[in-house]
């Protein structure tokens, strides 16, 4: 393998996986309300945001507790209870409970624990659980009604460890000492959050009760299914919103007279255009991660493309438009890759390259610290005509030079696209000279030939295998997960690299099929 | 080349992994344990308040002449007029601590006296803070578990720009001060604040149709099942995991403990007047994933409304000893907002960044308007009768920026103030460390709560704490 990433590593023995505690995120509180009780106005919009962690806010390690979230649990717990256990909405818990009250009561409230608790848990309710969940409502009906004693057991419910978290105990594995493999339960859950972000559908907890999630083969059938669901794509696109700079768009600062064009609209069709490229072309199109780099179309409406000087487009609605491959083809040309990074008026590449080579090539250039950081300054935007002279005088110092050669260079190669992400040719009367030289990717002459590079390495194939393990596995990567990326990567690769294979690598590790014998 | 290999280690990965407690121990060592002469038992401070105030301030407007002792306040601090008396302007403090991000290594370091922490996948600048921030410390010890809530945070149009609305380093302010040192992330919504801390005061919503229950019993009845249920739970799981539920199961056992402590209204205690906040959407940044602008005009208009309110309930938070310890964010380090009241239409970075004369001056507005503001909060504490003294008198406040001069975005001589009489704070001067670290301020507030540390924060920066503020 050229670069030889991983190195030479015996994964013969790989290390027992790594399967931390992982609570629901506000992406899957909102879409496990939404699937488990029809609550669409996406409740978890009022909890504190996540850290950002291992960068999609799903990282285990970093899932704090602060006063203000538990508050919060508490008081959405409160208000969903209240809204379950209206007179318009008690019947759908179980339909012994709507008014008046079909026979017993506590027999009425087993059925809504054996059934919605049940899914709210992800499990079958062990009889001791649900007498305790029982005699919380007797406890309750002493004095209050039926409803409210019962608003009250699922107010308890939902902001339980059970349903907030994600436990998971595992059982033997037939010869193995050092893993457990997850229960039936568990990798429905595991299944279902890493495709959907929400709670196992009926078909997946069938499948599970049958014991079908206990063989490889199992697992695949439902991974294709769920994968081919239509709010797997939801999933996909929350993940490029985190990968990308593109969920910010429409808040992009600018100076108005220097661009008069731009406005908060065509920030959000940028993301639009993003978005609707990469959903396209992963679950209709050929959907292979260096193909996005490399695509001599794009996906605009009317507005957009006269944004960008295209002419030919019509209609409001997004469309496929083919792009000349010369000022832009590939997924680095569009707006919003090279307008998102930039957080001022003049264009700056050191952000744009920075983007690149730690997000998308998984290469850690640390920040100047110490005496190196207090002589960094951003150079003044008159000091040259262009960025290029601007910024290589500042890099070229030898401090500097050894992390900014491969930095500057991917930047300079985007410096056609101005800070809102239409084509120039000119900077201040001197014409642009995109081509360059990294020791990341060798040379290109400009910035579709900086996409074909990126498309060629085989280091940004593996860094995007790793971004999805991070993302799907809710972690940050290390050493121990090598064994497991070396083996996705090289399946990853012998698929042509196809985003749907890898998606469904995920399920064929070690990582995702067991979880340490010694819990964490 | 090593991708794998290159990978920090997370803070959390690093602190969870090897147990909570053995590794709060290198900050715990570098706090010192000397006690302190001048913090006498019996006149320790009792509340702390600290207001993060964005940007900076016009040095040239900012610190007043006359003598020590007798300070003629600048135009920037002329609205603090009514409670010289119990202020104390602190000139020549250095924010050397502040080592990292320009903007979010200073807000970092305001409470924490802390460099930067490592960077991380997303992170790119840099992390958060490697010590708690000192809110945090005052509150385990004269706040937690004793008043209903361990502390409060606030904050008025937050995370206005590159945050879009999250928490970040370069908008967090405070930081836990159990082993993970986690950012806090401040209340926001000013409605939904009323309704938590005084919706018992004032009982305008409807009780949950059939509940007859108390309903502090019947909230008492389901978190009792629910910690029960934690504490079940965490025991089955391994030591990372645990520590994970346990936390959680803290903060349900502080909120439990709270719900017994509910406000009682009294002559000092009752809830202030709830504002209309009408078109104040605060959770303007939170939604630049939707279309529209970070321009709201609507919400930046209700700043000033928005702003006292938040005032009269962290007042009332304070004097309903509903907690001790609270702090006040105005924006945060970005202040990509507008301030239409003062007829500024650009935001208040773009301002920072304009030297030119003009700039200069919106500086100064904005500044002076901060020290009105700042006024307001004082006053309002100052009309509080505790019995014989005011709320401020027993309090500390403490009010100061995440930089000096906007424009250079320097961190030596930082416009501090302190405020109040808590622990003997002596006020009505202007004292003059030239060039001190901020650090031996953080010491010296930790000293007034009855503290007796030596040295707060990065110790590389912390000489001890200031002679002469009491």
């Amino acid at each position: 393998m050229p670069g030889g990433i991983i190195g030479a590593q015996a994964c013969s023995a790989p290390l027992p996986p790594s399967a931390p505690l992982r609570r629901l995120t506000r992406f899957e509180y909102n879409n496990t309300l939404r699937d488990l009780a029809n609550i669409t106005d996406n409740p978890a919009n009022a909890f504190p945001s996540e850290e950002s962690g291992n960068g999609f806010g799903n990282d285990a390690a970093s899932q704090s507790v602060p006063n203000i979230l538990a508050e919060k649990y508490i008081s959405a717990a409160a208000s969903i209870a209240s809204t379950l256990t209206d007179p318009a909405n008690v019947g759908k818990l179980a339909s012994c409970a709507s008014a008046p009250l079909v026979g017993d009561e506590v027999t009425c409230v087993r059925s809504v624990i054996d059934g919605f608790v049940a899914r709210a848990y992800r499990r079958t309710v062990q009889p001791a659980e649900a007498d305790g969940l029982t005699q919380l409502f007797q406890k309750l009906r002493v004095n209050e009604t039926f409803s409210s004693s019962l608003a009250a057991m699922l107010e308890a419910v939902l902001q339980g460890p059970d349903f907030l978290y994600k436990p998971e105990f595992g059982e033997p594995v037939p010869g193995r000492t050092d893993v457990l493999r997850p229960t039936g339960d568990e990798m429905a859950v595991r299944l279902s959050y890493l495709f959907l972000g929400s709670i196992p559908d009926d078909a997946l907890r069938q499948a599970a009760a049958r014991g079908e999630l206990q063989t490889p083969a199992g697992v695949q059938t439902q991974a294709q299914r769920l994968l081919a669901d239509p709010n797997a794509r939801q999933v996909t696109a929350f993940f490029f919103d985190n990968l990308l700079p593109i969920a910010a768009l429409s808040a992009l600062e600018r100076d108005k007279t220097l661009f008069p064009a731009w406005n908060a609209k065509i920030g959000s069709l940028m993301r639009q255009e993003t978005q609707t490229f990469l959903d396209h072309e992963i679950f209709e199109g050929p959907g292979t991660w260096p193909g996005m780099f490399t695509a001599k179309y794009t996906y605009l409406n009317d507005e957009l493309a006269a944004y960008y000087g295209i002419p030919g487009v019509s209609g409001s609605s997004f469309q496929q438009v083919a792009l000349d491959g010369l000022k832009r083809g590939g997924l680095l040309t569009q707006g919003g890759m090279v307008a998102g990074p930039i957080h001022s008026n003049p264009t700056n590449p050191v952000t744009r390259g920075a983007l690149i080579v730690k997000k998308l090539l998984c290469q850690n250039i640390p920040l100047p610290t110490g005496a190196v950081l207090s002589q960094v300054k951003v150079p003044e935007p008159n000091s040259a005509p262009t960025a290029r002279e601007r910024f290589s005088a500042h890099s070229s110092q030898p401090a500097c030079a050894a992390c900014h050669s491969n930095l500057d260079p991917v930047g300079f190669a985007l410096e056609n696209f101005d800070a809102v992400g239409q084509w120039r040719d000119q900077e201040n009367g001197v014409t642009i000279d995109p081509s360059g030289n990294s020791p990341l990717f060798g040379s290109f002459s400009g910035p579709v030939e900086l996409g074909q590079r990126v498309a060629e390495s085989p280091e940004a194939m593996q860094c995007f295998a790793r971004r999805w393990m991070e993302f799907g596995y809710g972690r940050v990567t290390g050493e121990r997960d090598a064994c497991a990326l070396q083996s996705t990567w090289e399946k990853f690769k012998g698929a042509g690299y196809n985003v749907k294979t890898l998606l469904i690598q995920l399920t064929e590790t070690d990582t995702f099929n067991y979880l340490p014998a010694v819990r964490e | 080349m090593n991708v794998l290999g290159k990978n920090k280690l997370h803070r959390r990965t690093l602190l969870t992994g090897a147990g909570s407690i053995a590794l709060a121990l290198p900050w715990l060592e570098c706090m010192g344990e000397k006690k302190l002469a001048h913090a006498q038992a019996g006149t320790t401070a009792k509340r702390f308040l600290s207001v993060f105030q964005p940007g900076g301030t016009i040095a040239a407007q900012y610190w007043p002449s006359g003598t020590p002792e007798a300070p003629i306040l600048s135009p920037i601090l002329k609205p603090l007029e009514s409670v010289k008396s119990k202020l104390l302007v602190l000139r020549g403090l250095d924010m050397k601590s502040a080592v990292g991000e320009q903007h979010q290594a200073g807000i970092i370091a305001f409470l924490t006296g802390s460099t930067q922490g490592p960077e991380t996948v997303v992170l790119t600048d840099g992390g958060y803070s490697y010590y708690p921030s000192i809110d945090q410390i005052i509150a385990t010890k004269i706040s937690k578990n004793i008043k209903a809530k361990a502390s409060l945070q606030m904050a008025v149009r937050w995370a206005t720009g590159s945050s879009h609305g999250l928490l970040h380093p370069i908008n967090a302010a405070n930081f836990e001060d159990s082993a993970n040192l986690a950012p806090i992330p401040p209340r926001l919504d000013p409605q939904q604040i009323f309704d938590d801390l005084f919706g018992t005061l004032t009982p305008a919503v409807a009780p949950t149709p059939g509940a007859n229950t108390a309903p502090l019993e019947r909230k008492k009845s389901i978190l009792d099942f629910v910690i029960a249920r934690y504490a079940e739970l965490s025991a089955r799981l391994g030591p990372n995991d645990r520590a994970k539920l346990e936390q959680h199961l803290t903060k349900l056992r502080e909120i439990e403990l709270g719900l017994s402590k509910g406000p009682v209204g009294s002559a000092t205690c009752r809830a202030p007047v709830r504002a209309n906040t009408t078109g104040y959407n605060p959770t303007t940044g939170l939604n630049s994933n939707e279309e529209g602008s970070i321009v709201d005009v609507s919400t930046d208009s209700m700043i000033p409304t928005v702003g006292k309110f938040m005032m009269d309930m962290m007042v009332m938070a304070l004097a309903c000893d509903i907690t001790a310890v609270g702090s006040l964010q105005w924006s945060d380090t970005e202040a990509k907002h507008t301030f239409p009241w003062l007829n500024l239409h650009d935001h208040q970075h773009a301002y920072e960044h304009d030297d030119s004369p003009g700039g200069m001056a919106a500086c100064t507005t904005i500044a002076t308007w901060y020290s009105e503001m700042h006024n307001y909060l004082l006053g309002a504490m100052d009309q509080v009768d505790m019995g014989g003294h005011t709320l401020l008198d027993e309090s500390v406040v403490f009010f100061g920026s995440e930089l000096s001069l906007p424009s250079t975005h320097m961190k030596d001589n930082m416009p501090f103030l302190l405020a109040g009489q808590g622990g003997g704070l002596r006020g009505g001067r202007l004292l003059n460390f030239n060039a001190t670290s901020h650090n031996n301020l953080l010491v010296s507030i930790l000293n007034l709560f009855g503290d007796p540390r030596t040295s707060y924060g990065d110790p590389q920066f912390c000489t001890g704490a200031l002679n002469g503020i009491t």
